[in-house]
């Protein structure tokens, strides 16, 4: 099983506030309540396979994985 | 050389061809064909267009605004001038950046997050209808319980006042009246504008605008928390909403909460019906509810289609397209599609939720921004009708909206128990 640690961000030019992220990783995403503009909270690491869920779920195509970190012991 | 064009099996562009629904035989004929199939030129506004009906193309082409375009030309099936085009333009009708910004006038109100603050009133307004329909022993479920109960929840969110909520059932009604094939009287509603300027060329247009801009008046000088409110103060690149990017919008948000919506609340009726051991199984396991609403908006498919127009010439789905030529997204063919949903004729709650379908659109800059609210609507529903123990029965045939757009019920006669 793999526990790999990635990192993800926002494109907030892409964003259409559509808060999947927010609901699927809420200790990863905040969507602005004013702006309705997802963005990275805290490290924006995510295990591999659910950020996969949430660049997949994001119906803006606003997310994107940019760092893969090392594998967590 | 030109390649040779496959033609579509059924006239897509005649309401009656989806007079029973969802034309399930020709979208599996059309699906099983290496290319995509080709409607020729109707006359008069009906140019040719090209179908896209598996799930895969379709969301691609959703994904790509720069490619496939929703601000050149129009995004129905038939077409208009642009001097029309531009007098109905609303953020669905335009392509990002100018999209997203406008996109983000509303957006927050309708995160999954926020949603959940409609709960309350969402369920008082089925809990209402639901109890009235049981008293009463039945009626037209349309009229009864799918039709009132979108309206209600985005006439509130809008801020449009409780009594005034039949008229807007009433205007948005014909408004769809305006793709069939039985339109009108162009004065109706004291409307004196061209009707191809108005959207669905419906005179019924006219009389939203003319309500929209008389309650943002009001809200001038008594704003109230709500998104008429929001969108008379509101401010893109510093400037105010013009008079028609306001009364635009206004209509985009109450057509298109309500209209969907009541389609598959209206089909919910039949699938709870037909398949009664599909909602006993969600009985014994309420964890299924997610999937449940999901099913029930894939069977519904309510909007048809959305149609792009092409920037650039590109290949799609093993067809040569050219910048110009027209592609619809059949999301109601691709929500039926064997290669993503296995036996996709059959009604199941414990479908995956992925891959998702596409009953909210197939991805990209204009996903659906009221799923989350959709969704909410059809579980409380859902919800409220197995607590209470109804027991439903059909007292007619279902008598579909006249339209190659919406797939709606207009009537269904029911008995309850
Ligand atoms: C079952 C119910 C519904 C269905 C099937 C549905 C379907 C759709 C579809 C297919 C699109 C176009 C997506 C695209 O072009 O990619 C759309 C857009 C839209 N929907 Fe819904 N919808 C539903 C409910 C709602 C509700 C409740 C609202 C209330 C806020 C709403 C508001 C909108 C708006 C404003 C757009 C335009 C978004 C944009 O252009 O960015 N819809 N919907």
């Amino acid at each position: 099983m793999s526990a790999d640690l990635v990192r993800v961000a926002v494109d907030s030019e892409r964003c259409i506030g559509g808060g999947q992220c927010e609901m699927l990783e809420p200790e990863v995403f905040l969507v602005d309540d004013d702006e309705a503009i997802s963005s990275v909270i805290g490290s924006g690491e995510l295990p591999r396979d659910r950020a996969d869920v949430v660049v997949h779920r994001c119906p803006g195509a606003a997310i994107s994985i940019v760092q893969p970190q090392r594998p967590s012991e | 050389m030109l390649s040779e064009r496959v033609l579509a099996p059924a006239d897509l562009q005649d309401p009656a061809t989806f007079s029973q629904g969802i034309p399930q035989e020709a979208f599996a004929e059309m699906r099983a064909r290496p290319t995509l199939s080709w409607t020729p030129p109707g006359g008069g506004d009906r140019t040719g267009f090209w179908s896209v009906t598996r799930h895969a193309p379709v969301s691609e082409v959703s994904r790509d605004t720069d490619l496939y375009s929703s601000a050149v030309g129009h995004i129905q099936i038939y077409d208009i001038d642009d001097d029309a085009l531009s007098a109905r333009a609303s953020m669905i009708d335009l392509d990002p950046p100018v999209h997203t910004r406008l996109r983000r006038l509303v957006s927050s109100a309708f995160t999954p997050r926020h949603v959940q603050s409609y709960e309350t009133a969402v369920r008082a307004r089925i809990a209402e209808r639901l109890d009235a329909l049981m008293q009463s022993g039945g009626g037209n479920w349309v009229e009864a319980v799918a039709a009132p109960i979108p309206i209600g929840v985005i006439c509130d969110i809008m801020g449009v006042p409780e009594s005034d909520h039949d008229y807007m059932i009433e205007l948005t009604d014909h408004l769809v009246a305006g793709t069939s094939s039985k339109p009108l009287e162009p004065s109706a509603y004291g409307n004196t504008t061209d009707l191809r300027l108005l959207p669905f060329n419906s005179p019924a247009a006219h009389g939203i605008n003319e309500y929209a801009r008389a309650l943002g008046e009001r809200r001038r000088t008594e704003p109230a928390d709500d998104l008429i409110t929001k969108l008379i103060e509101a401010e893109v690149d510093g400037e105010r909403l013009t008079d028609a990017e306001f009364t635009n919008f206004f209509r985009l948000m109450v057509f298109a909460g309500n209209e969907t919506t009541r389609a598959s609340m209206a089909h919910l009726a039949l699938h709870l019906v037909e398949f009664a051991d599909q909602f006993e199984r969600l009985r014994s396991d309420p964890s299924l509810m997610d999937q449940a609403v999901e099913e029930v908006i894939r069977y519904s498919s309510p909007i048809l289609y959305f149609r792009r127009t092409l920037t650039r010439d590109t290949v799609l789905q093993d067809t040569p397209l050219r910048a110009g030529d027209k592609v619809v997204m059949w999301y109601a063919a691709a929500n039926f599609d064997e290669e993503v949903f296995d036996e996709p004729l059959r009604f199941d709650v414990t479908r995956p939720l992925r891959p998702p379908n596409v009953a909210f659109g197939g991805g990209g800059a204009h996903f659906c921004l009221g799923a989350p609210l959709a969704r909410l609507e059809v579980a409380i529903l859902i919800e409220s009708i197995l607590s209470r123990g109804i027991n439903l029965r059909l007292a007619g045939d279902p008598v579909y909206v006249d339209s190659n757009f919406v797939n709606g019920i207009e009537h269904l006669e029911v008995e309850v128990g």
